[in-house]
């Protein structure tokens, strides 16, 4: 048993990671960003691209893909959220164009191929990779019965202290204050002088380099890069962490993370390996039933 | 001297007529000369079957590029389009449609995946079109391609060896070997070819007094197989049985090793290609599985089929090449024979689906044949991974 809460604490610290992402846009916008999930994938393609294709150190991949996940931040914000802002379209319209965001994101992955226009990107199409084992020192340590292996270990302290500073951030620091007043209400904050389009443009870049170091967390830790990973792994979990945290909320997502984590692996030992999805997403339609605002709903007022 | 002139004039006739009916390079047949025999084939290059599919590929056109290069099936030359439906069922059918009723192919290969095949197999025994598979190992693909209509599908063909053979000769193989007591299996439940391998290993186990202590069912799509591979080996097996494709087998291999477990994996046509097991390295090695082929067989048709391979590919083939060159051999075979008409593609795709079930060649897979349900028959050969991305060879079950 002591293994499989490792396991879920190791892939509820990526659930964590990528919901916060997901939850900041929330918080501040109103919308999701259903383009978050091919953020996440991108990080970890362009980062595997940089180190197998273009022989770059893996801590330079890191910070490029991570870069490139920002600058994507940027897109999703002046061609997918700002026009239609412009336009006081309904949320359901932004929600849309992320949509669409996402799919082209996959799209011009899943094509990147030898000789493609894309291969400048990706070369291995729709297949699954990993990085070179050797990329990186991973040993594995085996602790009272319980085996630690350091690709894993190291999400944990990652994640924890990316929140620690990210909660330091909104709380104390005057960009954090100017995102709280945009998130409580923007036109009062821009009557009080605040740049709201700047802090909004900031919180997608932040949100989508979040999405970018979840995504390559996961490769790492889970040798499986394709096309396919934010879509299949994260996108509805993701959804189902906010939920269960209070939408909005990034203690919320945090505690989200680690609780959907512990849901799936509870789920999979207690009840068998067919019910593990199924568990987790009853988990989450009960807390739509019994407790809407989520498990920090209570906070909901005071947003992020 | 009249008489002379008469009997040399019926001696050109006939040596004129011989000239028309009999091709230069196909030994005996009708001539196809100018004409093309055009296949097609749909194969997984990318997704999930993508560690199969290019196999396959390079297989079937070192075969075609040596037959036109002989001088063409009776002349004619073949023209082989090979289409990537990314591992996906629908995109599949989809080509097969294209292919049978736009580009107007003689035959079809393919697909790699089983479930694919469910989609493409039916459509082309509707459409009367002549389909051989070329690595579809599951249950019902031939002859009820229309599982679970019993009947008999006429022009869907196999060449490559079913699971239902296979995997009880693996468990058999292993079980006289080691004698094992306990089992867990790992199966990926949203697969064809994957829940077909799952329950042909719970129907064989009990046969060789190995007990079942879980079955383990994850979905192909799932990137964290740790708590699964975690419960597997929880509970501390004998033997962890693997039916399921593309990366999977090998992220498991690792996950268990790395938890320490050092028992012995089985498995199905998964870990058939050096793919897999280069993937799987040395966290693969002694990994077990029953195999049509085996890349060390000296007999001539396959001597000459890795030669060849080598020499156009600079690397060794696999299982997945020996089937995708076989295939294409079965199919020039059986047009040299099936006296094609090029004017009547109805009637053609007919006479060549008629002329494969007596089809008789060497292949890289031994000499080859089709069972009355189109199926294979042929020797199985037992072979474990290496731990450096090839196979060794076990033991040898002759085809029963």
């Amino acid at each position: 048993m002591g293994q499989q809460v490792l396991n879920a604490i190791f892939i509820g610290s990526i659930y964590a990671l990528f919901a916060v992402g997901y939850t900041l846009v929330f918080g501040v916008l109103d919308i999701l960003n259903l383009a978050h999930s091919a953020v996440f994938m991108l990080g970890a393609a362009i980062t595997y691209s940089l180190v197998v294709n273009y022989h770059q150190s893996f801590a330079v991949a890191c910070v490029l893909g991570i870069g490139a996940c920002a600058v994507m931040g940027l897109v999703i914000e002046y061609v997918c959220l700002r026009p239609l802002r412009r336009r006081r379209a309904p949320p359901i319209a932004a929600l849309i164009s992320t949509i669409g965001l996402a799919l082209i994101i996959v799209a011009a992955v899943e094509q990147g191929r030898p000789g493609s226009a894309f291969a400048w990107l990706w070369v291995d199409g729709a297949n699954s990779v990993r990085f070179p084992p050797d990329m990186i020192p991973n040993p594995t340590w085996h602790v009272d019965g319980l085996t630690l292996e350091a690709t894993k270990v190291v999400i944990v302290p990652i994640t924890l202290v990316l929140m620690l500073v990210l909660g330091y951030v909104i709380r104390f620091t005057q960009f954090g204050r100017g995102l709280r007043a945009v998130a409580e209400n923007p036109r009062a904050a821009s009557l009080m002088g605040l740049d709201v389009d700047r802090m909004i443009v900031l919180t997608v870049v932040l949100s989508s380099a979040l999405g970018g170091v979840a995504g390559i967390l996961f490769g790492l830790a889970l040798s499986d890069i394709s096309p396919y990973i934010g879509r299949d792994s994260l996108e509805i979990r993701g959804l189902a962490v906010i939920v269960l945290g209070g939408m909005g909320s990034i203690p919320g997502a945090v505690a989200g993370g680690y609780l959907l984590g512990l849901i799936e692996v509870l789920a999979l030992v207690v009840f068998g390996s067919n019910v593990r999805a199924g568990v987790a997403f009853a988990a989450l339609f009960l807390m739509l039933v019994l407790r809407p605002q989520g498990l920090f709903g209570a906070q909901l007022r005071e947003r992020l | 001297m009249k008489r002379d002139r008469v009997i040399l004039g019926l001696l050109a006739a006939i040596v004129l007529a011989a000239c028309g009916t009999t091709s230069t390079s196909g030994g005996g047949g009708p001539s196809y000369a100018g004409k093309t025999i055009k296949l097609g084939a749909i194969l997984s290059i990318t997704g999930a079957g993508g560690v199969y599919g290019p196999q396959s590929r390079d297989g079937m056109k070192l075969a075609v590029d040596q037959i036109n290069k002989a001088g063409g099936v009776n002349g004619a030359t073949i023209d082989l389009t090979v289409n990537d439906d990314a591992s996906l069922k629908a995109q599949s059918a989809q080509l097969a449609q294209t292919m049978i009723q736009q580009d107007l192919d003689l035959a079809l290969l393919g697909p790699t995946l089983s479930n694919s095949a469910v989609g493409v197999h039916p459509l082309a025994e509707s459409l009367k079109t002549p389909i051989l598979a070329v690595s579809t190992t599951g249950i019902h693909i031939v002859p009820d391609c229309n599982f679970p209509a019993a009947a008999a599908c006429k022009y869907v063909f196999r060449d490559s060896l079913g699971e239902q053979t296979a995997i009880p000769d693996n468990i058999k193989s292993y079980a006289a070997d080691k004698h094992p007591s306990t089992g867990v299996l790992l199966v990926a439940q949203d697969d064809k070819f994957s829940s077909d391998g799952g329950k042909i290993v719970q129907d064989t186990v009990g046969q060789y007094g190995i007990n079942l202590l879980a079955v383990i069912k994850f979905s192909k799509a799932e990137s964290d197989l740790s708590p699964y591979v975690t419960q597997a080996v929880q509970k501390k097996p004998d033997v962890i049985f693997i039916t399921s494709l593309g990366g999977i087998p090998a992220k498991i291999m690792s996950e268990a090793r790395k938890l320490g477990w050092t028992g012995q994996f089985l498995g199905g046509n998964g870990f058939n290609t050096a793919t897999v097991s280069k993937q799987a390295g040395a966290d693969g090695m002694g990994a077990r599985s029953a195999s049509a082929w085996y890349i060390g067989n000296t007999f001539a048709s396959n001597a000459d089929f890795v030669n060849a391979y080598k020499a156009a590919y600079g690397k060794d083939p696999d299982q997945f090449s020996a089937q995708g060159y076989t295939a294409i051999k079965i199919i020039a075979d059986s047009a040299k024979r099936a006296n094609l008409t090029f004017s009547d593609l109805a009637g053609d795709r007919d006479k060549l689906r008629a002329a494969m079930e007596t089809v008789k060649i060497d292949s890289p897979l031994g000499p080859f044949q089709f069972t009355a349900d189109h199926d294979v028959k042929q020797t199985v050969w037992i072979i474990q991974m290496d731990g450096q991305g090839g196979f060794t060879l076990l033991h040898e079950i002759p085809a029963s």
